[in-house]
Parts: C-alpha cells; sequence; structure tokens
C-alpha cells in the first residue's frame, strides 16, 4: 500500500504542470498581448547564415526572413549559392509552401518548420498566464495544442519555449540583440535530434 | 507602355544570326580550351522578389584544368566548397565535411556544370535550348535546360561574355523569376596554382 502511494505520488510530480516543475512563481497578468519585435519591421530583410544539424549530420544555408504586411510572414532557406530549398508564407493562421525542393517534401519535415518558424515570428499572441523566476518575466499564451513560455530579461525576449504534455519541446533563444534585431538565434529541439544556429548576416 | 519596354529590350539585346552565334562559340571554345587556370574575385546578389535588398555575398574562384574547382565566400562569412576526383569538400565555418559524389548522376552533371558554366563552354544542344543576343557591352548566351529535374529549379542560365570571349557574369533564374547573379573581377587566366588550394 504504502509502496502504492509513492508510486502514485511520483507519477503526479512527473505530470506536475510545466510552471510548477520549473518553479515559476504566478503573477498576476497586467499585459493583454506578448510582443516579439525581432521580425516585426516590415523594412528590414532578417537573412542569417544558418547551421543545421540533424541527427549528426551538418549543413548550412542561409534562412531570410520578411514581414510583408501584419500577420504575414515569407520564411525562405537558400544554400549559401542561393539555390531555394524551400519557400513558405504564413499568413494569419494559414500556411503556404511556394516551394520545397522534391526530396524535402515530406509532411512530417514541413510540419516541424512549420511549428518552428511559425513560433520563431509569431507576435501579438494572448496572455494566458504570467509568472516570475530569477530576473524572467515569464508570459504564458498558446499554439496549436503547445503552451508558449515567453521568456523576458530587461524587456527583452530571451527565450520561448514551446511546451506539450506539461515538458519543453523546442526552445528558442535569442541573443545580441542590436535595434530589436536578434543577431543570434539557436533553435534546439528537445524530442528529436535537431538543432537550428541562425547568424545574422551584416552586410 | 509594355510595346515600349518590349521595344526598348530588344533595342539593348538583339538576336544573333546563326553566323553570329556560330563566330562566338568558336571563340568561347577556344577560349575555353585555352584555360589552364582560371582565380577571380566575385560578387553574388541573389535577388528574391520580396525583400527590399538583393543578398550580397564575395568570394573567390579558384579553376584548375581538367576539373578542379573551389568556390570560396570570404564576405559576410566564411563557406567553401570543392569539387576533386568526384568528391565535394565543404568548409562551412571551419566545420569541414565531404560528399562522394562518383556514385551520383545528378551531382556529376551538376559538377560539368559547375566546370563549363565558369570556362563560359556551356554549348550543348542536346541539354539546352540555347539562343544568342548582342548587347552593348558583348554578348548575352541564355541557356534553358531541357531535362525535367533540373528545369524544376532552374528555368534558365545567362551567360554574358566580354569581346574577348571570357565569362563576366553568370545568372541562374528560378522558375519563379527570383535569380542569382554572379558578376567575376580581378580575373587571371594561367597563372600557377598550388594543388593545395584544393585541400581541405
Amino acid at each position: 500500500m504504502r509502496f502504492l502511494i509513492i508510486s502514485l505520488c511520483l507519477v503526479l510530480v512527473s505530470c506536475g504542470s510545466y510552471s510548477k516543475k520549473y518553479g515559476l512563481q504566478s503573477e498576476p497578468v497586467s499585459i493583454n498581448t506578448i510582443e516579439n519585435v525581432y521580425f516585426d519591421s516590415a523594412s528590414t530583410d532578417y537573412v542569417y547564415k544558418a547551421n543545421i544539424t540533424v541527427y549528426g549530420n551538418n549543413f548550412g544555408g542561409l534562412l531570410i526572413v520578411k514581414k510583408l504586411a501584419e500577420n504575414n510572414h515569407r520564411v525562405a532557406f537558400t544554400t549559401e549559392f542561393g539555390n531555394k530549398i524551400f519557400d513558405f508564407s504564413f499568413i494569419d493562421d494559414s500556411f503556404k509552401v511556394n516551394f520545397i525542393l522534391e526530396d524535402l517534401n515530406k509532411k512530417m519535415l514541413i510540419n516541424i518548420l512549420k511549428q518552428d518558424f511559425s513560433t520563431l515570428i509569431k507576435s501579438n499572441l494572448p496572455v494566458r498566464a504570467s509568472f516570475k523566476i530569477d530576473n524572467f518575466n515569464i508570459l504564458k499564451s498558446e499554439k496549436d495544442k503547445s503552451d508558449l513560455y515567453y521568456y523576458f530579461s530587461n524587456s527583452n525576449l530571451s527565450k520561448i519555449e514551446s511546451v506539450k504534455h506539461q515538458k519543453p519541446k523546442t526552445i528558442f533563444l535569442f541573443s545580441e540583440i542590436k535595434n530589436s534585431f536578434a543577431q543570434k538565434i539557436e533553435i534546439v529541439h528537445q524530442s528529436i535530434k535537431l538543432h537550428i544556429n541562425l547568424k545574422a548576416l551584416n552586410q | 507602355m509594355a510595346f515600349l519596354l518590349v521595344a526598348t529590350w530588344a533595342s539593348a539585346q538583339q538576336k544573333m544570326t546563326n553566323t553570329e552565334a556560330e563566330t562566338l562559340k568558336a571563340l568561347v571554345k577556344t577560349r575555353a580550351s585555352q584555360k589552364k587556370t582560371i582565380v577571380s574575385d566575385f560578387t553574388q546578389y541573389k535577388h528574391l522578389d520580396f525583400l527590399s535588398n538583393d543578398i550580397v555575398t564575395q568570394g573567390k574562384l579558384h579553376y584548375k584544368s581538367p576539373g578542379f574547382v573551389k568556390w570560396a565566400y570570404v564576405k559576410p562569412f566564411q563557406y567553401s566548397i570543392i569539387f576533386k576526383n568526384e568528391t565535394l569538400f565543404i568548409n562551412n565555418e571551419g566545420n569541414k565535411s565531404e560528399v562522394d559524389v562518383g556514385s551520383s548522376k545528378m551531382f556529376t552533371e551538376l559538377n560539368n556544370l559547375i566546370v563549363n558554366s565558369v570556362k563560359g563552354d556551356m554549348f550543348d544542344d542536346e541539354q539546352f535550348d540555347i539562343s544568342y543576343f548582342k548587347v552593348d557591352a558583348g554578348s548575352v548566351v541564355n541557356f534553358e535546360p531541357k531535362d525535367e529535374k533540373l528545369s524544376d529549379f532552374i528555368k534558365s542560365f545567362q551567360i554574358s561574355f566580354d569581346d574577348k570571349g571570357d565569362v563576366d557574369s553568370i545568372k541562374m533564374t528560378e522558375p519563379s523569376g527570383d535569380y542569382t547573379k554572379i558578376e567575376f573581377t580581378n580575373r587571371v587566366l594561367n597563372s600557377t596554382i598550388n594543388d593545395a588550394i584544393f585541400n581541405n
């Protein structure tokens, strides 16, 4: 019986909410929407040198993001030579593949890229909860059945954690912020071996 | 308005007669066969219609006959690719890797394409629909791939030649209209290139 209770407790602890597990302290919600300013200027061409490691294989290219209008982004990936690998449109909540190399035209891969890049560029999401830990103010929102936790430090967005079943699935890290332009971005997947490193091309 | 545009384009770029085309072809082929080595700087402009500005990258090309090519970007990042003995050697900001492409028909063709376009000699009527034009500063030849797999991602290669029959620039246009243009400058022909240049 005691064993059963202990097991039950363990199950309860491991199923505990993300905020409890990571010691986030609840705060009253004081703002309505979350702003991600890093891809928010329509006059900026966001161009990054990308290094992608997937299951031990490393390859590079250029990631290009352009805001065309409110809630309308284009995200393209090319090789260093300029050959297009993929080209997506994110308009409101819709998603369109403008181009993808035939060899990469796989539903599962496209879905991962769609999730990653829509989280990366999305702004103005509604705030569902607010927390605090150490020097971070944390705002929680949700998108496509995932919870999103936005970590702000000195009002700069430094991390987004995409959480599913109370576990972090994908972590987005932003650093070297210059005039609302994140010079370095890392996208780290927790359940698959995919790591995307982005470094801004300063022309 | 459209008529005016067409008229302007036509005056800047005039179709060659068969004789003129044959003369250019002979000139480029002779020049290409004499090119034992090429060292050149290049500037690449990636044009995407939705961007405000082209993405500009710069680097250095080394070519040594019959088929060694080193294509190295130096600005704003360091990335090089070497084609040697049916192998691709990649150096991605210090991260080195290689791909054996001897078994891949696609890569062998790509390799040939790069070597031939660098020399200018892509005049293969079986592979391309070719059209020849005269422009102010020399000539422009348009190569449209016949192969369906290649034409899926490249609509045309456009090579601009100077009066001597050397390649000034290469423009690769995608079916969407987006393109990559590479301009060559400071070209040196037939200097001695140490083989070590082609080591990754």
